[in-house]
């Protein structure tokens, strides 16, 4: 049931603002230490450079940039290097925003607007191979699976075990991940792969599909 | 037209009488071999003589009417013709014309006898008669044809020409007669009859349409008096005075049905004239049933007049149809104006007029009758068709009445969706003003009331104080659907991994918050109230534990924060009370916003603070 780890070892910013790609260095350096590498990039097509010249572990893909949406980089990404994990980096979440950015294979997403201290901790959840979840997106992710009675377009479903639902009901109603663990009797990393696979669920099969698909629900602009 | 049918009948046998009684060019067809004999004897008898006398015999030209003769004679008189023969051939005899019943021999042996030679008489008027004779009832040299003929004097009595000569001949004249008297007549009645029976049925589906009706009853009239040239009794009259009284009547009744038949179809109704035909026609018609021995003999007296009606109606309503009328009505006019135009030209052939030997009247009934069933049809598809056209034009205006409609609500909706888009905004940007904007206002105050070497943590405190709340606001107003339970949620989650990181242990328990809505303002103040207790516990108790309960009961709303660090009273506090001075400050007033109360009370360990409120505002 677990994750895949991620050893924050090489990581990518795809940041346009100076503020907050230095303040992603010092959370980053605070979670894994001063030997980690970090790049940056203040543009989609600086990281495409950057992408062929090193194997990151981690991709950290702020949305609006420059030249471009991150949710198609990351769809990019998907198709041209699968190695390398990304991680969307928004500002205020507007949940469409996230729901596309899991859809094309991201596979957690951090707010700006959280603490260093929540921040951090989101980093440790990913090197222990878990994703951590909010209440809001739970909630659309809820919506999203076929409903007893007369179920949505096929195209929208996910389907989930009856786990990851049950999981997702809590998260949903604002249980954190102690709570969740206390009433499931699991470990808190085992609640977090959960969420983790949830997320790879959301990922459609191909990118052109998932591109699609962002496109005519109107994810995408 | 059944009625114009009539006068043309009667006109018809007006001619034939005449031409009869003129001889020689009714029988064109005769030749070397056919002999058409018009010299005759005659005598009277009894009804009930079995044998000529031997007496009496006067000499007659044929076609001979007795009542001119022996006027009052009713029954009996004997016809006596003579006629030569080889002897070594067979012959043709045809009988023109024999009214009303009669019996007939060849040298003394009898070749045919009418079932009834006494009252009620058979009546064998309509068709000619033809028999084949040989020998050994045929002798060489002179031979004797005796009729016997039964007639009574008020129906014109009479016996016709005799033609003698090659079977075949003869026989072609018979066919010849029989078709132009008989057959086309029979053909006639039958064709009236199912006219008559189809409309009547139209008018039975339909009564309001009467032209049908009136024809209908028009044809039936039409097809009883037409009885007259097909009936070869007068059953189930007991007397030939009232079969000819009963078809006296129909002819009356149908002159009276005609005209209002053309007036409905002319779209028009005169009730007195009406009510006046149709009086006079039913009068006719008792008087017909009840006194047949007057109404019978005296027809003509009544018939007469009918006959220069029926020729007067016809005559106004064609040159009505001809200046005002529609094309269907005079199609109608020139079909009733056939009759008497055919009369017309009959007359004229006859009289030498005009050359020629064909006599059109029986031909052209059939005709006259097929085209005024084809107008009937012809109006009833123009009606079919005006209906038609009709449930196009409503189709037509039942969907732009839809469509109009449906522009209508559309726009209606356009403008609804775009109100409630205006009032979403303007919700918008009141919570942003009432929320944010409050919190922003203030902490501009405070800033500027800071000393100028305040530490930079402050501001940067104040600034995620800010946040905090703006965050609160977003929350609310995006979830706007969402119940409290909902609402609480991303507090919830949120406050919990920051207690979680500061190894704060954080319990919730919620009861009954699923599906309790409470205004957006409201959830909001409840939600800021509960962010600045969390903070409180957070940033200054240095508690191990803080629990929070938030329980529906009733109609009120109960929130309780409670912590385990350093109390209010304790001496370590003083920051807490400076650094959350202001904070209570503004729960209190929220608590207030709420129409709730707020406590805060010391407990062992920590601090407690209650919240109680009504749901409703």
């Amino acid at each position: 049931m677990q994750g895949d780890e991620i050893a924050l070892t090489s990581v990518l910013v795809v940041e346009d603002d100076p503020a907050m790609q230095a303040r992603a260095r010092r959370v980053l350096q605070e979670v894994a230490g001063d030997g980690i590498r970090i790049e940056a990039a203040g543009d989609i097509a600086t990281a495409h450079e950057r992408i062929g010249d090193t194997d990151f572990t981690l991709a950290l893909v702020d949305v609006q940039l420059p030249d471009g949406n991150g949710i198609d980089f990351i769809a990019w990404l998907r198709e041209h290097a699968p190695r390398v994990p990304a991680v969307v980096v928004s500002s205020w979440a507007a949940e469409d925003t996230l729901l596309a950015a899991l859809r094309n294979g991201a596979i957690g997403y951090l707010l700006k607007n959280a603490e260093d201290v929540e921040l951090a901790m989101h980093l440790r959840s990913l090197q222990r191979g878990g994703a951590p979840i909010d209440p809001v997106i739970a909630r659309r992710l809820l919506q999203l699976m076929p409903q007893a009675a007369p179920v949505p377009a096929p195209a929208e479903e996910i389907h989930l075990s009856a786990r990851e639902t049950e999981i997702l009901h809590m998260v949903a109603r604002g249980l954190s991940n102690r709570e969740i663990a206390e009433a499931t009797t699991l470990s808190r990393l085992t609640i977090e792969s959960h969420t983790r696979n949830i997320y790879r669920k959301l990922a459609v099969g191909s990118r052109t599909e998932a591109v699609f698909e962002a496109q005519t629900r109107g994810l995408l602009h | 037209m059944a009625a114009l049918r009539g006068v043309v009948r009667w006109t018809w046998l007006v001619m034939l009488l005449a031409l009869a009684a003129c001889g020689g060019r009714a029988a064109p067809a005769q030749g070397a071999e056919v002999a058409t004999l018009v010299q005759a004897e005659a005598v009277r008898g009894q009804w009930n003589d079995t044998a000529a006398p031997a007496s009496g015999w006067v000499p007659v030209t044929l076609q001979d009417q007795w009542q001119t003769r022996w006027p009052g004679h009713d029954g009996v008189v004997l016809y006596r013709v003579r006629f030569e023969h080889d002897g070594t051939r067979p012959v043709g005899l045809l009988l023109h014309y024999l009214c009303m019943a009669g019996a007939v021999y060849v040298n003394g042996s009898l070749v045919a006898r009418d079932p009834s030679l006494v009252e009620p008489l058979s009546r064998s008027w309509m068709q000619p008669q033809y028999y084949l004779l040989d020998a050994p009832l045929l002798k060489r040299g002179e031979n004797e044809l005796l009729v016997r003929v039964s007639g009574l004097t008020a129906y014109q009595p009479a016996f016709g020409k005799v033609s003698v000569g090659d079977p075949r001949r003869v026989e072609a004249l018979y066919r010849d007669q029989k078709l132009v008297r008989f057959d086309l007549q029979m053909l006639d009645t039958a064709i009236g009859a199912v006219l008559a029976a189809v409309f009547g049925m139209f008018w039975l589906l339909r009564r309001q349409d009467t032209t049908y009706g009136w024809y209908a009853l028009k044809g039936l009239f039409g097809m009883l008096y037409g009885l007259n040239w097909v009936a070869r009794s007068p059953w189930p009259f007991a007397s030939t005075d009232a079969w000819q009284a009963f078809i006296a009547a129909c002819f009356i009744a149908l002159n009276a049905i005609f005209p209002i038949f053309l007036l409905r179809f002319a779209e028009r109704r005169w009730r007195r004239f009406e009510r006046t035909v149709l009086g006079i026609g039913a009068l006719v018609f008792v008087l017909a049933l009840a006194l047949p021995q007057w109404m019978g003999p005296y027809r003509n007296a009544y018939v007469a007049p009918a006959i220069a009606f029926g020729y007067l109606v016809t005559t106004v309503f064609v040159a009505w149809a001809w200046r005002h009328g529609r094309t269907d009505q005079r199609v109608l006019a020139l079909c009733i104006a056939i009759g008497p135009l055919v009369s017309v030209y009959d007359t004229a052939i006859y009289l030498g007029w005009l050359r020629g030997s064909a006599y059109l009247g029986s031909f052209t009934s059939p005709a006259t009758l097929l085209g005024m069933g084809f107008v009937l049809a012809y109006r009833f598809a123009r009606t079919m068709k005006r209906v038609e056209s009709f449930n196009l034009e409503l189709t037509r205006e039942v969907q732009a009445a839809t469509s109009h409609l449906a522009d209508t609500l559309n726009r209606q909706h356009a403008l609804e969706l775009a109100h409630s888009r205006a009032g979403e905004r303007l919700q918008l940007v009141r919570d942003l003003h009432d929320g944010f904007g409050g919190t922003l206002v203030g902490a501009i105050a405070r800033l500027e009331q800071a000393p100028a070497d305040t530490p930079k943590t402050q501001v940067v405190d104040l600034l995620k104080d800010m946040r905090d709340d703006l965050r609160l606001v977003i929350d609310t107003t995006a979830q706007e659907q969402a119940d409290l339970a909902g609402l609480i949620a991303p507090l919830r989650h949120r406050a919990s991994r920051l207690l979680e990181a500061a190894d704060i242990d954080a319990r919730w328990q919620l009861h009954g918050l699923d599906g309790l809505q409470l205004e957006p303002a409201r959830s909001l103040d409840l939600l800021r109230l509960l962010q600045e207790a969390l903070t409180n516990a957070f940033k200054h108790s240095r508690a191990q534990r803080v629990d929070v309960r938030i329980a529906r009961e009733g109609e009120r709303l109960r929130l309780q924060v409670r912590d385990d660090g350093v109390g209010l009273a304790e001496a370590g506090s003083v920051a807490r009370i400076d650094g959350g001075g202001a904070g209570f400050a503004s729960m209190r007033l929220r608590a207030q916003r709420l129409g709730g109360e707020l406590r805060v009370r010391a407990a062992m360990p920590g601090t407690e603070l209650l919240l109680d409120m009504p749901l409703a505002a």
